[in-house]
């Protein structure tokens, strides 16, 4: 097992090389540059243009570009952000917290509220509870996930209820710590609803399928043969079964921690990494681009082989494939 | 065993309703010319954010209400009362062209200038949001379908290929689709859609971005085709082909292919939301279809203006409303579609 | 059941939360500094605090790295220059400098430093800050953009110290925006950067990451000083306890204890924060304030119209005959024979409903514009230039006169039989220039002509624009306001953002060579008189000619809290220049 992960790591590299090549190779396609806004000012000299171009590099081919950056990836320098003149890494690490929590948050909301329906529905299969849900599903499934975020904050703009963008109030650092939790989990609950409801629904159908598999298999006929309640049955003994494959989830879960975001955060103006990332992109800051890329490619990757691992662990009949 | 499909989908009423539904919108943007009152370009600055004109019934026609401008700085407009003008219909309006090729000036109906019929209100510049939601349905309705071809005919042919052919073939064209599959697609698709678009002029930004979003897609189907193809391959009626000569060509296309083509159908109608839902996301951002054409994500970031939330022109987010609608037509009738196929089939997750 | 967790979260988080401070923090009163500067204000009470926000982010707190508006108006807060510039009255005032003398030379400026000022750390502030910031500024292992503004044709001024408070600089030819420039200049502690500047890591110095670990190293002599930074949240500003002006009564400005600053996505987001009563002082566009003003009375703010904006709107044609390496012209010949004859850019110009553009896209709030400068550059702005009201008549008659003729078919043709057909490019991120495209097209549409629109990434219009050439026509939008010094990149024919025809070896035409000569004198004299003459001129040859056929400028308007005192709002630039002066008798938001 060990040597599958160790295979699996070692594919990262290859297509780490590949991706960023790839992605630096489109950007130097893309017209204008990082100081494209600079020279459309009206007061800004010429020399000093192309001084900046010169410091920034970008007066040489996009591969010596690349070339260089990639001999510093090898020092573990993953470069300067050109807005903020800091190390990328230090950009990546100072947002990228507050990104997780979002994800953990609504994967947790996705959860709690998909396990109890998913039971109660497939419990009776075709019963009430299972239209209204499968119903609900099918409509959550269907909302863009911006057109909600718009819709939320039109909703906290009108209603005053929630607060609107960000992540702490403006008092925050005059607060106390249990009030600077609270104040935390109030600016979250929207992006949390936001960003859950598509997975409260994705779960939701796959844990009902599950379940109802679950249902037929022999264990469950003696279970209930021996006279256990049904409730004994449906929490303890196919619950426990059925969420074995979900568990392959947890690492796409992952693989999006970082990405899955980038839009709401960018409409309903949550302090994440995926508004920087999308700045970035739009502004050409060149080394935060491919910074996020490489950080969003190895858990991509990783969180694929954690979903394998899950699986074979949940699942003997899986092996470790060659 | 098309017919056979057909039918056993239209007895279950999630497909019926679906595919009615489907049918129905795919008719609004084929004829979307003939249906709308006007052109998608045509600005009354007199006549902005103009709420839903009220039908009234008068004088045994039915009639367009009349609102005269109130307040200009708010755009609020005042029902004028008994006053109306009756609809024309089927008569001569803007000329157009029926698929980009009939010419024709007919339209179901209009009413006489200068008063305007907006059915679904107004936008910032005058347009008729009813014209440029129908106009803009024929975008992004098709950049699903053709996308949806694009992916399977590419899915098909690279996974078939690989599963059948074997060795570097397959090598290759596995690591190619692991590659796609490791991409973060949004950041590629970011990068791609920044590189592409000043070499395709505005309105051909449509087909760009049908490009990209399949050119990032295909690879989950052709692994799945590999895998088909890869257990077909040792089912008797190929071995017996292999035995009786055919060549492998006809073996591919003729016995192996067509027998994945019901995975495939299911396939595609459940990933066209994901194609739907793609170009929203692409022009709600400003990265996708430009003005002055039209499509639902464009107009739905359009709608972002703070001003629209506040002064409640909620007409505007009707095109939320339209993908809504057509995203959950699609998945009922791919999962329909699906248990009309085989009730036992499942797809792998997302 | 960690499960449960967010559900708690949600219920509790559905409480409001009674907010209560950790601590009250008193501030530091210092003795006033000899030089101390008495404000001319109504005195008021101390205490409160000012919140606004900015869309988008700080890229550095480095004033010789920042390139845009919202770093640099951070850096305004805590950094004080030798002058500074009064807002309303657009004069110059004794800033860290309490005078300064001209020498009869007109490029010999002694200034006398303010006695006993100090950093916000304690260390006195001298003429060795001065000349420090100054070779900073013009090392060559530094580029920045101040180095070139304190630049005339490329000599750098010339600065020496005479004694500890007296510095004494040096221009090598008359510079007229001497003083405005070196007001621009914030003065940067030595002290604390002497060995950044050293080592060669001055521009990384006072970067974002820096802010937000030791904020209280980016030592201020402003009126604030850096408190805290959360990118992506907020900006916390104190009260500097060194800062150098008082009140009559001898109270210590600022009156505010905290300046907060919300840092947001775009102007949506910051127009929806002070709609909503969160932040005390908000620029708005003009489609805006009619919804605002309706939460005026239940947030106790009022909206205020400011009269134009400095911003101008326009169209203008390719006029470049040059053509690309492959030989191919940038413009069609035929279309360049259109574009450089007056008489069809004027006919465009009587074509355009500005009236309507203003009603339809501006909510009736602007006004057309006819040339370079808006009504808000007061110091600068000449009311007298040619204007081109809506009359498609004249234009039908100046097109014809121009040879173009109507067919039946309701199409302009030229002389030779073209169709008069033209592409116009801008920029996609601006909706309110996106709506006047299309109405531009409506317009042109009326006199025969085909408009057809190109909306672009501003990236790649920009790269049209300045590097390739291969177009038609453009719309974009430029800033105006302040000295005509800033407008020459614009103005004169070699310039970059000559954007007609940029970067002109000799001038193409007559009146662009008098435009050029023009630019030149006015910036070799310090007379004010004399080079208003001269800048009226340069805006009366723009508006006969029309390169730029200039559309409509919006007005500016800004909301802003009953509750402060003080407020004396500018024509220009930020509504709160005078944050030191405010004061609330409220201290409760």
């Amino acid at each position: 097992m060990t040597f599958f992960i160790l295979r699996r790591l070692a594919a990262l590299l290859p297509m780490l090389l590949a991706v960023t090549l790839l992605v630096f190779a489109l950007m130097s396609l893309a017209p204008g540059d990082f100081l494209t806004p600079v020279k459309a000012q009206r007061d800004i000299n010429p020399a000093l243009i192309a001084e900046l171009q010169k410091s920034f590099g970008l007066d040489r081919p996009w591969y010596e570009q690349y070339a260089l950056w990639l001999g510093n990836v090898l020092h573990l320098d993953f470069g300067y952000s050109w807005t903020y003149k800091v190390p990328v890494a230090q950009l990546i690490a100072q947002r990228a917290p507050a990104t997780i929590l979002l994800s953990l948050t609504s994967l947790l909301l996705a959860w709690i509220l998909a396990i109890p329906l998913a039971v109660l529905a497939a419990a009776r299969p075709g019963g009430w509870i299972d239209r209204l849900t499968s119903a609900a599903a099918y409509l959550a499934l269907a909302i863009p996930e911006f057109f909600l975020a718009l819709l939320a904050v039109w909703m906290a703009a009108r209603t005053g209820w929630f607060p609107i963008g960000g992540l702490t109030s403006l008092d925050h650092d005059f607060l106390s710590p249990s009030s600077q939790f609270l104040d935390i989990a109030y600016h979250l609950i929207l992006p949390t609803l936001v960003l859950g409801l598509g997975g409260v629904a994705g779960t939701l159908r796959v844990l009902r399928a599950n379940v109802l598999d679950v249902l037929q298999a022999e264990y469950i006929t003696a279970a209930r043969a021996k006279g256990l309640t049904e409730r004994v049955v449906l929490f303890r003994h196919v619950l426990r079964n059925a969420l074995n494959p979900l568990l392959s989830t947890i690492g796409y879960a992952f693989a999006g921690l970082l990405s899955g975001s980038l839009l709401v955060e960018n409409v309903m103006n949550y302090p994440g990494l995926g508004r920087l990332v999308y700045e970035a992109f739009i502004r050409e800051d060149q080394f935060v681009v491919l910074g996020s890329v490489v950080v969003g490619c190895s858990l991509l990757i990783v969180g694929n082989l954690i979903s394998d691992l899950a699986l074979a662990w949940s699942d003997p009949r899986v092996r470790y494939g060659r | 065993m098309a017919a056979d499909l057909l039918r056993t989908l239209l007895r279950r009423p999630a497909g019926l309703i679906s595919a009615t539904l489907l049918c129905l919108l795919y008719g609004m943007a084929l004829f979307a010319p003939f249906l709308s009152p006007t052109i998608p370009s045509a600005q009354n600055l007199q006549r902005t954010y103009h709420p839903p004109t009220a039908l009234v019934w008068q004088k045994g026609h039915l009639c367009v209400q009349l609102y005269k401008l109130i307040d200009p700085s708010t755009a609020s407009y005042q029902a004028l009362p008994g006053q109306a003008t009756p609809l024309s219909w089927f008569s001569r309006g803007t000329p157009y062209k029926l698929f980009g090729l009939i010419p024709g000036d007919r339209h179901l109906f209009t009413v006489s200038t200068p008063d305007p019929v907006y059915l679904l209100g107004s936008d910032a510049t005058g347009r008729d949001v009813f014209t440029r939601l129908l106009y803009g349905a024929g975008i992004s309705l098709s950049i699903g379908l053709i996308g949806v071809a694009l992916t399977s005919f590419l899915g098909l042919t690279i996974g078939g290929l690989a599963g059948y052919l074997g060795g570097w073939t397959d090598t290759l064209a596995m690591r190619l689709t692991e590659f796609l599959m490791a991409v973060p697609g949004l950041y590629l698709l970011l990068a791609l859609r920044a590189a592409l678009s000043s070499r395709f002029p505005s309105d051909a930004t449509f087909l760009l971005i049908v490009v990209i979003l399949s050119a990032l897609g295909w690879a989950g189907t052709a692994r799945v085709v590999r895998g088909l193809v890869l257990s077909l391959r040792e089912r008797p009626f190929i071995l017996a082909s292999n035995i009786l000569g055919q060549r492998p060509w006809t073996i591919l296309f003729r016995h192996l292919l067509p027998n994945t083509f019901s995975y495939l159908i299911v396939a595609a109608t459940l990933s066209v939301p994901g194609y739907i839902l793609g170009e929203a996301a692409l022009s709600f951002l400003g990265l996708g279809i430009q003005e002055p054409a039209s499509s639902w994500g464009l107009m739905l970031g359009q709608a972002q203006d703070i001003k629209i939330f506040m002064l409640n022109f909620w007409w505007l987010l009707t095109p939320g409303v339209a993908i809504i609608l057509t995203v959950i037509a699609f998945n009922l009738l791919g999962d329909a579609l699906r248990d009309a196929v085989d009730p036992r089939f499942r797809l792998p997750g997302k | 059941m960690p499960g449960c967790v967010p559900l708690l979260l949600c219920l509790i988080g559905l409480v409001p939360i009674a907010c209560t401070p950790k601590n009250k923090e008193t501030r530091m009163d210092h003795p006033l500094p000899a030089g101390i500067d008495t404000a001319r204000t109504e005195p008021g009470r101390r205490g409160g605090v000012f919140i606004d926000s900015t869309p988008g982010e700080p890229s550095t707190f480095n004033p010789l790295v920042s390139e845009d508006a919202t770093s640099s108006g951070f850096i305004g807060l805590f950094l004080d220059s030798l002058v500074r510039n009064n807002a309303v009255t657009q004069e110059v005032e004794p800033g860290l400098a309490t005078r300064w003398d001209i020498a009869p030379d007109n490029k010999t400026f002694t200034f006398h430093l303010r006695p006993g000022v100090l950093w916000s750390d304690g260390h006195p502030f001298s003429a060795d800050d001065v000349v420090f910031t100054f070779q900073a500024i013009y090392d060559s292992r530094y580029p920045n953009r101040a180095a070139f503004d304190l630049s005339v044709d490329g000599k750098k001024f010339t600065i020496e110290k005479i004694d500890d408070l007296t510095v004494r600089l040096t221009t090598p030819e008359i510079y007229a925006p001497f003083l405005e420039t070196v007001g621009g200049v914030g003065l940067l502690p030595k002290h604390e950067l002497e060995s950044a500047f050293r080592d060669g890591s001055l521009l990384k110095a006072w970067n974002v990451s820096v802010a937000q670990k030791e904020p209280h190293r980016l030592l201020a002599t402003g009126a604030f000083r850096l408190r805290s930074y959360q990118p992506a949240e907020r900006i916390v500003f104190e009260a500097n306890p060194h800062y150098w002006r008082a009140d009559a009564q001898g109270v210590r400005l600022p009156y505010v204890d905290y300046l907060v600053t919300k840092l947001v996505k775009d102007a949506n987001a910051s127009t929806l924060a002070f709609a909503t009563g969160q932040t005390d002082a908000e620029g708005l566009s003009p489609d805006n304030v009619a919804w605002i003003d309706r939460y005026a009375s239940r947030y106790g703010f009022s909206v205020f119209n400011r009269g134009p904006s400095p911003n101008t709107g326009f169209i203008w044609f390719n006029q470049n005959p040059g053509h690309d390496s492959s030989g191919k012209p940038f413009v069609p010949p035929h279309k360049l024979a259109w574009f450089t004859d007056r008489r069809f850019r004027q006919a465009i110009s009587h074509g355009i409903d500005r009236d309507g553009l203003v009603r339809g896209v501006l909510f009736g709030r602007g006004q057309p514009l006819w040339g370079p400068e808006t009504p808000a550059n007061k110091k600068w702005y000449n009311p007298n230039v040619t204007q081109y009201p809506y009359n498609p008549a004249r234009s039908r008659a100046l097109l014809a006169e121009a040879g173009f003729t109507i067919g039946s078919d309701q199409k302009l043709r030229d002389r030779a039989g073209n169709v008069v057909e033209f592409t116009l490019n801008t920029n996609q991120e601006n909706q309110l220039r996106a709506n006047m495209a299309t109405a531009f097209k409506e317009n042109m549409r009326d006199l025969g002509i085909t408009v057809n629109l190109s909306f672009l990434d501003f990236g790649t219009l920009v790269g049209k624009i300045q590097d390739s050439y291969d177009y038609e026509a453009g719309m974009l939008g430029l800033t105006g306001g302040g000295d005509p010094a800033g407008g020459i990149s614009v103005f004169s024919s070699k310039g970059r953002l000559h954007q007609w025809y940029p970067n002109q070896k000799t001038p193409a035409t007559p009146w662009e060579a008098r435009i050029d000569q023009l630019m030149s004198d006015q910036l070799h004299t310090l007379d004010y008189p004399t080079r208003k003459k001269y800048f009226d001129e340069v805006q009366k040859i723009m508006s006969d000619e029309t390169p730029y056929i200039y559309l409509v400028t919006a007005n500016a308007y800004v909301g802003l809290k009953d509750r402060w005192k003080n407020i004396r709002i500018p024509p220009l630039g930020s509504l709160v220049w005078n944050l030191d002066e405010l004061w609330t008798p409220l201290l409760t938001p």
